[in-house]
């Protein structure tokens, strides 16, 4: 085989792009088992721990730039090198949404509407998460398509408890508690609006997946 | 004798070195056909088309069975491994060939539904419409003027001042060389002798300007000077390269057409197509320097 270091870099991207989506997807869970157990301590682990991804994501894009700036990779190459630069990106907001779950499990010292289940919605975007980088690192378009469909589900919990809060806030009223309440009603639809971009970002990760494979950019646009 | 064994400057001499008969324009015909395009803003006409293109040095097959159509106003780029028959097939176009012995070719290629090979067409008419640039600078040893004037002579047109100058304004040298016309042109930098080829090239007013790794032996800044040139020559001319410089073809041309070894035209598509999602596994193998 020609270009061997190439080769070898491309490797290296692939194995590092997937040991990023783990260390990603460890942190999310860990937010999201914070929130469920109130625990602060591994919320604050959380947070601490954002900076590592922040450098991971600075390397894999410098070796992003360094492919196309002295491989100039073509055809299957140039889509997954320009693939794996996007799904960094998508990883590192990730990584930032799990840090807003931190906070907001020390910052929610009331548990204003338990009927929402945010740990559900979590688990479940989750998954996805989970499934999606799956796909990258099999180059199984297949498995990516199935996953990206099911933003839909996500999408409709998401509306459904921000729905509740909007009715409630129209039904009740807090009286003196009112500021109190609109402070809660906040962070909370905020977590609930970064559970649904946590989907969202595993979509790209999807519709990259897919471009990278197959050369189709459907699921991008 | 195989394509690479040609002999450079046997051929640039006699490309326009033979002033057998006056410019025959009938060699052009009107009707033409459309075909699909991208890139330039050429009007996705097709300029020349092969079809089933056999070219044979004695026993040994250079190029097997190529059909393609090459877009007028356009950039065609030929890429493929070295002795894969892309500079042959340039030399087609142009019956270059004719000029080996042991060259032989077979099916057809049309100039604007005109065949070439057809008994009836001069070459050195076809010449006139089929111009041709070369690896190695090689200007003439006379003056700049009379580089391009020789240009203008073939073509039986009158040598003026002004279309001398339209010409170096066309290769972008005129602001270069305008107080120096006299001097020779041996004695410029390899990019401009490069560029006075391609002055000489169109000064003809040729349809197609063929370029046989017209870069190759350029430093990149003078490179750039060609690239940037080629980009405007499309403008008024078709053009066809030839260059192992991969990078160079995504970056000028419209359509890149890949041989492989044998003379097989494997893939004939949109550059942004043949170097994002090539059809064919052994172009993608190619390009991405999985074998070569």
């Amino acid at each position: 085989m020609a270009r061997v270091e190439y080769q070898e870099q491309l490797d290296d991207l692939r194995r590092n792009v997937v040991a990023m989506g783990d260390t990603v997807i460890d942190r999310y869970d860990a937010a999201l088992r914070a929130l469920e157990t109130k625990d602060e301590s591994l919320a604050e682990d959380v947070i601490d721990g954002d900076e590592e991804i922040n450098e991971r994501y600075l390397d894999l894009e410098s070796d992003c730039i360094d492919l196309f700036a002295l491989q100039q990779p073509v055809a299957s190459d140039l889509r997954f090198v320009a693939s794996s630069f996007k799904i960094i990106t998508d990883l590192e907001r990730i990584g930032d949404l799990s840090v807003n779950l931190a906070e907001y499990t020390i910052a929610a010292e009331r548990e204003r509407y338990p009927e929402i289940d945010l740990i559900h919605i979590g688990t479940e975007t989750g998954g996805m998460l989970m499934e999606a980088m799956d796909a990258y690192e099999a180059g199984d378009p297949e498995l990516a398509s199935e996953v990206a469909e099911r933003d839909d589900e996500i999408d409709h919990l998401c509306s459904a408890a921000s729905d509740a809060v909007v009715e409630d806030l129209i039904r009740t009223d807090y009286g003196d508690e009112a500021d109190e309440v609109m402070d809660d009603v906040s962070r909370l639809l905020l977590t609930v609006r970064d559970l649904e971009r946590v989907g969202d970002h595993a979509v790209n990760i999807c519709a990259r997946t897919v471009y990278m494979i197959d050369s189709d950019a459907g699921l991008i646009y | 004798m195989s394509q690479n064994d040609v002999p450079d400057t046997e051929a640039q001499t006699n490309a326009g070195g033979e002033t057998r008969s006056d410019p025959d324009d009938s060699l052009v015909r009107t009707d033409v056909r459309a075909t699909g395009s991208t890139g330039h803003g050429g009007s996705n006409e097709t300029v020349v088309e092969t079809r089933d293109l056999d070219v044979y040095y004695g026993d040994e097959r250079a190029i097997d069975d190529v059909s393609m159509e090459i877009p007028e106003h356009q950039v065609t780029a030929l890429i493929g491994p070295s002795g894969c028959g892309k500079s042959t097939f340039l030399r087609c176009v142009n019956r270059m060939n004719d000029l080996i012995d042991v060259a032989r070719v077979e099916g057809t290629i049309t100039l604007r539904g005109t065949d070439i090979y057809d008994s009836d067409v001069d070459p050195v008419a076809l010449r006139r419409k089929v111009g041709m640039v070369f690896q190695k600078p090689n200007p003439f040893p006379k003056s700049i003027r009379d580089n391009v004037a020789y240009g203008l002579e073939v073509q039986g047109r009158d040598v003026t001042e002004d279309r001398i100058e339209e010409s170096l304004r066309a290769a972008a040298l005129w602001e270069e060389v305008k107080d120096q016309l006299d001097e020779s042109g041996l004695a410029l930098s390899g990019g401009q002798q490069q560029r006075l080829c391609i002055a000489r090239a169109i000064a003809p007013d040729p349809e197609i300007v063929l370029m046989d790794e017209p870069t190759s032996a350029l430093d990149p800044v003078a490179a750039s000077k060609i690239e940037d040139l080629i980009d405007e020559l499309v403008e008024d001319y078709t053009v066809v390269i030839v260059t192992h410089n991969m990078q160079q073809a995504a970056r000028i041309s419209d359509k890149t057409a890949v041989f492989l070894t044998g003379g097989e035209l494997v893939e004939f598509d949109d550059t942004t197509t043949v170097f994002e999602n090539p059809d064919d596994d052994r172009v993608e193998d190619y390009i991405t320097g999985k074998f070569g």
